[in-house]
């Protein structure tokens, strides 16, 4: 597979003021001033390849907006370099923008006061799209969403959902060979994230459109990525294929169960006797929860164990889904 | 690695998933390698001269127009406040001659021509600039980032983002002025006369525009630049005096740091007082071009260097 | 109690607003140097028009006088302009006022108390440095004394009467979505007809009658007139503070109700 980002060994820091607290903390701040270095990404290397659909995953503040504006040749990288499309993307920030698209699931990009189709034809001008390919991406949206709708409504009076849409679109206007989307379905409701991720997979597959997509929702990240990339404190923590993550976590399975009596006391007896059996248990509101690894020992085994000195009163029995294993992988520090 | 991990018995669930994790992390490409595929590349993009730029500003501006329209009352307020505007400018100009006959020589028609013409040479800054004043919003909330993925020069983006047509009001009320000026104090009404006017005209906006686009672009470096704006602001309507009623210093200050000397007194020398006129006057379409290449650059360089707040 | 528990509910306010102005160091470098450009250039500029008048006192100011009196309108202008309307007009049009309404204190005292902390900043960064060296520099000509007492008095009643009528503006926008042109139209017109931008001394009879008649006036012009007039003529301050009084009731009463009766715009639509 051609590859279309590298990414070598990049960090990026920033100097950050030490704001001291209160009106005291503010007037002394106005005399004398304290910085620190913020290490935003450290050390990252990655490279992706064209057509993949990668989803960029992590906490907030993870370093995941500083590296897509590194990507996008908004910042320069303290250290390291990288490629985009060829282009090192900060030294050519024009001809780079010719090459990507961009959308923030926040803020328009789309003039506020236009009709959707007025926004189009500035972009068909702005990016100096032929009136072949221009024609042939609104027939390719028409038949992917109901383009008419939007086409004539000015962006300011549009839904969230439909402004998602349009950005979406005009993103992808101009047949770019990345698009960068972050956080497309913030705020959005079921259903219109249903109709926000078909329209994604469809240009993907259509055009052979490279997606960046980060995003907080794993609905995304499940419906959408072949791979994602996980990073936290600027640290990458995980890349590869989400099956493979999956495939992984899939040995674990949760087992749910309810007792009578006090339920943290429960755990706390429960958490010796399963010591032999590798199990966690851990005790939320009602349910005690078990996390059994199914290659060391067989649920069963271990649900006899439970058995032997109290009684069950009612059971349940879960995979371990992204959300959780994302979860898991944000909460443990490195 | 991961098998020696796995046959430590002991070893807490979490841990294992973490060093499971840590040895998923992938390889990378060697340098040499990335070197040899951006030579390989090339991108093909048609030159971007200025007849793209015109094109794309005169669409923009004709829907912004259209737009604006439906809004009417928004439009006639707008109007009426601007005319307003003029209106108390004026009224102040014609009460401060009503008490002081002449200022530092100059007569009531040579200060009213002053006055028409900084009035005409403010309606450009006003009209297609007008987006600075947002500059300090949208690098605040971080939507400035929104300007830089285009594949056009960013400050011809920003700026053609709004245009605002209330400043046409202002351009009548400044011909009228100076055409009325011009009358009274009988200056000849050559096409050299006129060429001359036209050229300072534009010299004295490049110069509005310039300290307008320095004032805006400190907001890359200092929060709440309102006051760099405001001050900026407030110092244009000095340029409706004669620069020789200050101290040297100022004279100095005022003709190059903060140049309003140039709005309208040595531009319009050349025109109402030609044997006076210093070089400094004759030479002024030189500053101005200067002073704005200047200010275009520093509004670039700090938009390069800005980084965007927040996600 | 009750009323301790209140002024801290509102210190409190003013304390975040000193806090958040501050914050920005150099643009409150910027404040305190633009001023002092400010002042110089209009000293020259006056010396300048003076000079060229011939004589030492026009319509009964002299130069010192005019200095005093610009300046410290400019200086008065920097504090009492509290952006109000723009204010009012953004959180209307963005439909924050909803959540501003649900705060435990009327919108109004709110909105002044927020913006109380600037005032304190400003009158610090601001009005201080410029009474100081406009004292200087005119050689003590502002007269120290019981008329700097009823001054700081004017000078209360002023803030209250400029509040009232950007209030009364900023419901407009209530109305209309052109917030820009109504602002600029209030603002026009105050600073012109208060005699901010010129005093209302140097205006020709038949405006100063009619100016004499509105309430703009008393924002800068009486104030400002007081303090030069030094101690003499009691009655003349009396008068003033009397007419201040007048319209300060009247437009707190005028702004409140206007307010309400438009509220039901609000509560009825839904913003």
């Amino acid at each position: 597979m051609k590859k279309i980002i590298e990414i070598n060994h990049v960090s990026k820091e920033f100097k950050v003021l030490n704001r001291r607290e209160g009106l005291k903390g503010s007037l002394k701040d106005l005399f004398s001033r304290d910085y620190k270095i913020v290490r935003a990404v450290d050390d990252i290397s990655l490279s992706i390849g064209q057509g993949e659909i990668v989803g960029y995953l992590g906490p907030n503040g993870a370093g995941k907006s500083t590296t897509i504006k590194m990507m996008t040749g908004v910042l320069e990288p303290t250290e390291g370099e990288i490629l985009v499309n060829g282009n090192v993307p900060y030294k050519n920030r024009t001809r780079n923008a010719q090459e990507i698209g961009v959308v923030f699931g926040q803020r328009s990009q789309l003039w506020w006061a236009l009709p959707l189709v007025e926004s189009f034809r500035i972009l068909k001008d702005i990016y100096q799209i032929n009136d072949g390919d221009y024609e042939e991406m609104l027939s390719l949206y028409r038949s992917l969403v109901d383009f008419e709708e939007l086409l004539h409504k000015p962006v300011r009076q549009m839904s969230l959902g439909q402004r998602t849409l349009s950005d979406i679109l005009a993103a992808f206007l101009h047949n770019p060979k990345i698009v960068f989307l972050d956080e497309p379905t913030i705020g959005l409701d079921v259903s219109m994230k249903g109709r926000i991720r078909t329209l994604i997979q469809a240009l993907n597959r259509e055009k052979k459109t490279t997606v960046i997509l980060t995003t907080h929702d794993m609905g995304d990240v499940d419906a959408l990525c072949q791979r994602i990339i996980i990073i936290d404190k600027g640290k990458m923590l995980y890349d590869n294929d989400i099956k493979h993550l999956k495939g992984f976590f899939g040995a674990y399975r949760t087992l749910q169960l309810r007792f009578d009596g006090d339920i943290a006391e429960q755990a706390k007896q429960l958490k010796e006797e399963l010591a032999p059996y590798h199990a966690a248990v851990t005790a939320e509101e009602e349910w005690v929860s078990v996390l059994v690894n199914e290659e060391k020992v067989r649920v069963m085994e271990v649900l006899e164990a439970i058995q032997r000195n109290r009684v069950i009163r009612d059971m349940k029995l879960n995979e371990i889904s992204t959300e959780e294993v994302i979860k898991k992988i944000y909460e443990e520090e490195l | 690695m991961e098998d020696s991990v796995r046959r430590t018995s002991n070893c807490s669930q979490q841990w294992l998933l973490r060093r499971e994790v840590l040895s998923l992390t992938r390889k990378f490409v060697p340098v040499a390698q990335i070197r040899r595929l951006r030579k390989g590349m090339v991108i093909s993009m048609k030159k971007r001269n200025l007849g793209f730029y015109l094109r794309i500003y005169r669409k923009i501006l004709i829907q912004d127009l259209k737009s604006k329209m439906s809004y009417r009352a928004d439009f006639i307020i707008s109007t009426v406040g601007m005319i307003f505007t003029n209106i108390a400018g004026f009224v102040s100009f014609w009460i401060l001659f009503q008490n002081f006959p002449s200022i530092n020589g100059w007569g009531y028609y040579e200060m009213l021509y002053l006055y028409g013409f900084s009035l005409v040479s403010l309606t450009p800054v006003q009209c297609l600039f007008d987006n600075n004043w947002s500059l300090r919003q949208y690098v605040y909330s971080g939507d400035f980032i929104k300007y830089c993925f285009r594949p056009i020069n960013l400050f011809f983006y920003f700026q053609s983002e709004v245009f605002d047509i209330k400043g046409l009001g202002q351009l009548m009320f400044g011909v009228g002025t100076l055409v009325y000026a011009w009358g009274k104090i009988g200056l000849a009404c050559t096409p050299m006369m006129i060429i001359k006017t036209v050229v300072f005209l534009i010299t004295a906006s490049l110069v509005m525009i310039a300290v307008q686009n320095a004032a805006a672009a400190t907001c890359f470096w200092i929060n709440n630049s309102f006051y760099v704006l405001d001050l900026s602001m407030r110092c244009k309507d000095f340029a409706r005096y004669p620069i020789t009623i200050f101290s040297p210093l100022f004279k100095f200050i005022f003709t190059f740091i903060i140049p309003v000397a140039f709005i309208a007194y040595y531009p319009s020398l050349v025109i109402l007082r030609p044997g006076e006129a210093p070089l400094l006057s004759w030479l002024s379409p030189l500053f101005g071009c200067l002073f704005f290449w200047l200010s275009y650059k520093l509004w670039m360089f700090g938009a390069m260097k800005y980084s965007g707040t927040g996600s | 109690m009750v009323i301790k528990m209140n002024l801290k509910k509102y210190l409190t306010l003013t304390r975040a607003g000193i806090i958040e102005s501050i914050q920005f160091r150099a643009s409150l470098f910027v404040l305190v140097l633009g001023n002092l450009l400010y002042l110089t250039v209009v000293y020259f500029l006056w010396k300048a028009i003076y000079a060229s008048a011939g004589t030492d006192v026009v319509n009964g100011m002299t130069f010192s006088d005019t200095l005093i009196y610009l300046v410290l309108a400019t200086a008065l202008f920097n504090f009492m302009e509290m952006y109000t309307v723009w204010d009012m007009g953004r959180n209307i049009q963005s439909g924050k006022i909803v959540l501003d309404l649900l705060k435990p204190m009327r919108y109004r005292s709110y909105l002044f108390w927020s913006f109380s902390g600037s005032f304190v900043v400003n009158f610090f960064a601001v009005f201080l440095p410029t009474f100081l060296v406009v004292y200087i520099v005119t050689g003590g000509a502002i007269p120290i004394g019981i008329s700097l007492f009823y001054f700081v008095i004017a000078v209360v009643m002023a803030v209250i009467i400029n509040y009232s009528i950007d209030f009364i503006v900023g419901t407009i926008c209530l109305y209309t979505e052109s917030i820009w042109g109504i602002n600029i139209m209030k603002q026009v017109i105050v600073l012109l007809l208060s005699g901010a931008t010129i005093p209302l001394a140097f205006f020709p009879e038949p405006f100063k009658t009619v100016a004499g008649y509105l309430p703009f006036q008393s924002i800068y012009n009486t104030p400002l007139m007081i303090l030069l007039g030094g101690g003499t003529g009691t009655e003349e301050v009396f008068e003033a503070l009397g007419i201040q009084l007048f319209w300060c009731m009247a437009l707190l009463a005028c702004s409140s109700l206007f307010w309400k009766l438009s509220l039901r715009r609000i509560t009825v639509n839904g913003g």
